[in-house]
């Protein structure tokens, strides 16, 4: 049994989660980490009431490959402060899909920065809300000053199909990113 | 075996009171490396009755491979208790694990599997 990652990065809503639950197979679970300012994690407590903690939630779906793989998708937590927690989600990913907001591009820089230091294929997906294109490709990449082997793509986070095509400008992006190898045989 | 769950009674009836790093026995961090998030489990069939409530839930939520993560959003724990939940549930042979993600992240042939799924959906 295979398990294949993509994490859904970008700024506070960008729309990580509506990309999500648009190609889920299953509802959008969420998850959460409960952090307390002395441990990381492990130190949560049922019954415990006087730590300081804070909760992060990680939104997650999944679309089911075949009998033998499984894809999951996590959205990053909305703060961009939880580090530990890209990098849990980021550790074995095969890319990410970096969700940009045009009125707000600055959002996203930190994820963009994060995948870049990390040599993690990415593609950045536009967000159109309400179907609007404000700026041009050019634009974007300009402000975002984006590495022109990196994808732009536009997308529409609550539509299933449009969605869908920016996962699969992902997965083509991260096999144009491997090794070349041998055709057949391994 | 290493008794890293804790037998101990502690229910008082109104709910419990056991702190997640006494159920994990202090441990801080998996020992299966290779455990992530999206990493599958499965029961290998074990009767986990012995078992802490916490692991015997985690065991009943394994009948078919599921993802560590799906564990955590349903039984509603933390995400690294629950890897560490896993951790000593491996060990002690009541789970058996997949592939952690990082395996397949490279693997030409997933990818292309992968887009075709995508392209059907």
């Amino acid at each position: 049994m295979k398990s294949v990652k993509v994490v859904v990065a970008g700024g506070f809503g960008t729309g990580k989660t509506t990309l999500v639950s648009a190609v889920s197979e299953i509802a959008p679970l969420t998850t959460e980490e409960v952090l307390t300012q002395a441990s990381v994690g492990v130190d949560d407590l049922a019954g415990v009431k006087d730590k300081t903690t804070t909760t992060v939630a990680v939104d997650f779906g999944r679309i089911t490959v075949n009998e033998d793989i499984v894809l999951y998708m996590f959205g990053t937590p909305g703060q961009d402060r939880f580090w530990f927690m890209w990098d849990e989600l980021a550790r074995g990913a095969i890319g990410a899909i970096v969700l940009v907001d045009t009125r707000r591009l600055d959002s996203s820089f930190a994820a963009i920065d994060y995948f870049e230091r990390r040599r993690i294929p990415f593609v950045v997906a536009s967000n159109m809300f309400f179907g609007e294109r404000l700026y041009s490709e050019d634009e974007i990449r300009g402000a975002l000053r984006l590495n022109p082997a990196t994808p732009l793509v536009w997308c529409d986070a609550r539509e299933r199909d449009s969605s869908k095509q920016a996962l699969i400008r992902l997965i083509r992006h991260t096999m144009s990113q491997l090794p070349t190898q041998a055709p057949s045989g391994r | 075996m290493s008794r890293d769950a804790w037998y101990g009674d502690d229910d008082g009836g109104s709910g419990r009171f056991v702190p997640l790093y006494v159920l994990v026995n202090g441990r801080t961090r998996t020992r299966n490396a290779g455990l992530d998030l999206a990493t599958q489990v499965v029961a290998l069939g074990a009767n986990p009755q012995a078992l802490e409530a916490e692991y015997q839930a985690v065991v009943r939520r394994c009948r078919t491979w599921t993802s560590v993560a799906e564990i955590a959003a349903h039984l509603r724990y933390p995400l690294t208790a629950t890897k560490l939940f896993v951790d000593v549930l491996l060990e002690q042979g009541f789970l058996a694990v997949g592939s952690p993600a990082e395996e397949t992240s490279t693997d030409l042939e997933v990818l292309e599997k992968i887009l075709v799924r995508l392209q059907e959906l």
